[in-house]
């Protein structure tokens, strides 16, 4: 295989994956904030709620558009590009993308445009239970994707016959650790992102002194409040799965943390299993680890600080500095995301799925032209996606809940019934 | 086992064309439907509620190529590379055209996305038609015959964008309604979407006999697991879009968020 064709090829997915990556974090975190508020919202009628599920539920909306066209292409991509894969695992690795679709996706969307179009239509029970499967076929969804993932990164449940895996143990497959594990942590640093971004866009109108101050005391708390425990459970997530890392891949551990003597012994082992070759994932793994520990450990801090400022409401009209903090603190959960998404990817090299099929053997047969055409499209494709919806969630975010168009019938008029009904 | 797999293929491959085509088909025809900005916002209202739920039938459908027949999910992608890039740039930009085109309230700003959106549903329609047209020609993975690429491209436009002006002539009220009217011209605008589906129908099963999916299906053992778990969730499937159909049956008189 042309070796500038994988390398093209593996960039232009690295993209792909961290572009979709860093829009559907916060896409599982928020929606999940937004149910809880909705919740609140029906059940006490308080007019705040309502509010706030309209002005969260509208930055929420505006980031998933740009997660599900990045899924779209990532989805095509793993066909277009790693023909290998889909030849050598797709009796498996097909077998959780398909449920995922379908289980998933295909129910988020569903409930998602009648979540977004029913608002006033629907009854308010029928429209907060269309939240809530929002939310849960979304967990489903980064469920499914990491059990696609986990096995690529510790092929469970199957064997090789003539050539090609064959599905033996299904078990294995859903409960593989390198899935379940991954899965708590990713889903609660989500929650994590999702909890910094409603507490530092709070306190971007608290320091502004913008109207509606006890709209974003209330979401400064609750952002707050989710930041703390996440942040534990996701260093906990993080911590017994670097046991799984032990036991699955510990090469990946072993060429991070820069160990000498243990790499050429487990660089030997690896030759002597496989044939020789080099099987030291990049060192820069191991930055990339650093930088996600780092991000944490500034976040603890900034979301303990916040927790002792906002214990009373004085406190936090007084305190512009700290606000200020909580603001600048938005982008963090990202950083530390993407860092732990390059560990993990990185470390996997030079297999695509761990010890059976190399990354070289995975590729498609295209000409490094066609690849190199496609991957600038898509990269400026996305970029500018990427740019105009960083903008967009800006705007909305400053304009506050009066700026909000989400729910309102005819996007900017008051309520009025807009039905015939011919049909 | 196979034969399931091979409806069920067949069951989510139809359920694109024909929801799917249709939302396509009215962003083709925009230009065409709305003339100023107002009635440029009914007619994406029109397909608003629906263009999301209608393209996941298409995500489904590659999820099970990749779960049910991964061999042939890999000929086709890789056979048809070029048609199916520019039908994802395509798929991406007139998403991009739809989500954004009200987030801000400035004319310029909807009338790129409209251009977006309509220039995107173009790109879709036009690549599905070379897709199909190499299938037909059952020239995938071969050399690629400019001939049945052209003439997929020329046959799919026209079908899109009537399907789609059958299905706006449904959805529709006032002067975009009766433009769409008037393109169903004599075979009238209740029997226009009959026609046009039933000639979809037909294109797509027929590329489908011609690619026999049943020869390239997974493993029986990946299917005894697969095909159970597909059977069980689909009648949810199903219910969970006859849901937003019913919801949003009514004609469209006023705009949505979008």
């Amino acid at each position: 295989m042309d070796p500038e064709s994988l390398d093209l090829a593996r960039l232009q997915f690295a993209l792909t994956a961290g572009t979709h990556f860093l829009f559907v974090s916060l896409t599982l975190g928020l929606v999940t904030l937004v149910a809880c508020v909705q919740t609140r919202a029906t059940l006490t009628g308080s007019e705040v709620h309502w509010r706030m599920t309209r002005f969260w539920g509208q930055l929420y909306v505006v980031n998933y558009a740009v997660g599900i066209v990045t899924g779209l292409v990532m989805e095509l991509q793993l066909g277009l590009n790693w023909g290998g894969l889909g030849h050598f695992a797709g009796n498996v690795f097909g077998s959780s993308l398909a449920l995922e679709t379908l289980i998933a996706f295909f129910l988020e969307s569903t409930f998602l445009g009648l979540w977004i179009f029913g608002w006033g239509r629907l009854n308010r029970w029928a429209h907060l239970a269309l939240i809530w499967g929002i939310t849960l076929t979304a967990c489903a969804s980064a469920y499914w994707i990491m059990v696609s993932n986990g096995f690529l990164q510790n092929p469970v449940g199957a064997e090789v016959v003539d050539g090609v895996l064959r599905l033996t143990d299904v078990r294995a497959v859903l409960t593989n650790p390198s899935a379940v594990v991954a899965v708590g942590h990713v889903l609660s640093g989500a929650m994590v992102a999702a909890g910094f971004l409603m507490a530092g866009v709070s306190a971007y109108h608290l320091r502004r002194d913008t109207p509606d101050q006890e709209f974003f005391r209330r979401s400064l708390r609750i952002g707050l409040a989710v930041t703390l425990p996440f942040l534990l459970l996701t260093a906990g997530m993080g911590g017994m799965h670097l046991g799984v890392l032990e036991d699955t891949q510990p090469l990946k551990l072993t060429a991070a943390f820069g160990d000498g003597s243990e790499l050429s012994r487990l660089q030997a082992e690896a030759e002597a299993a496989y044939g020789p070759g080099d099987y030291v994932p990049s060192p820069a793994g191991g930055a990339a680890f650093y930088l996600m520990v780092c991000c944490w450990v500034v976040m603890l801090v900034v979301s303990v600080t916040g927790i002792v400022l906002m214990r009373s409401d004085r406190r936090v009209a007084a305190s512009r500095r700290r606000l200020r903090l909580l603001v600048a603190a938005i982008p963090l959960p990202f950083v530390a995301m993407i860092a732990g998404w390059v560990l993990r990817e990185l470390g996997r090299q030079p297999w695509v799925v761990y010890g059976l099929l190399r990354t070289e053997d995975a590729i498609s047969d295209i000409a490094p032209v066609t690849l190199t055409v496609s991957l600038i499209v898509f990269t400026v494709l996305f970029g500018v996606l990427a740019l105009v919806n960083y903008w967009l969630l800006a705007r909305f975010a400053r304009g506050g809940p009066r700026a909000a168009t989400l729910g309102r019938p005819g996007g900017d008029r008051p309520a009025e019934p807009y039905l015939t009904t011919a049909f | 086992m196979e034969t399931i797999a091979v409806a069920i293929l067949g069951f989510f491959t139809l359920g694109y064309f024909l929801l799917g085509g249709a939302d396509i088909g009215v962003g083709m025809v925009l230009p065409f439907l709305g003339r100023t900005d107002r009635e440029r916002r009914l007619v994406v209202t029109a397909i608003a509620p629906f263009f999301l739920g209608n393209e996941v039938w298409l995500v489904a459908v590659i999820g099970i190529l990749a779960g049910a027949f991964p061999e042939l999910e890999a000929t086709l992608l890789h056979g048809l590379y070029p048609a199916f890039s520019v039908l994802l740039v395509g798929w991406v930009v007139r998403d991009m055209g739809l989500w954004l085109r009200g987030r801000v309230d400035r004319r310029g700003w909807r009338l790129s996305w409209d251009a977006a959106t309509v220039t995107g549903s173009w790109l879709v329609a036009l690549s599905w038609g070379v897709v199909l047209g190499e299938i037909l020609a059952g020239d995938v993975g071969g050399p690629g015959a400019a001939g049945a690429a052209v003439a997929g491209a020329a046959g799919a436009a026209p079908l899109f964008a009537s399907h789609g002006l059958a299905f706006a002539a449904l959805r529709l009220t006032g002067a975009p309604h009766r433009r769409a009217r008037r393109a169903a011209g004599r075979i009238g605008e209740a029997r226009m979407p009959v026609v046009t589906s039933a000639v979809i129908t037909v294109a797509v099963l027929a590329a489908g006999v011609r690619l026999e999916p049943a020869r390239a299906a997974a493993d029986p053992g990946s299917l005894s697991f697969l095909v159970p778990a597909i059977l069980v969730v689909t009648p949810f499937l199903v219910a969970a879009q006859a849901w937003s159909w019913y919801l949003f049956r009514h004609r469209v008189t006023e705009p949505v968020y979008l």
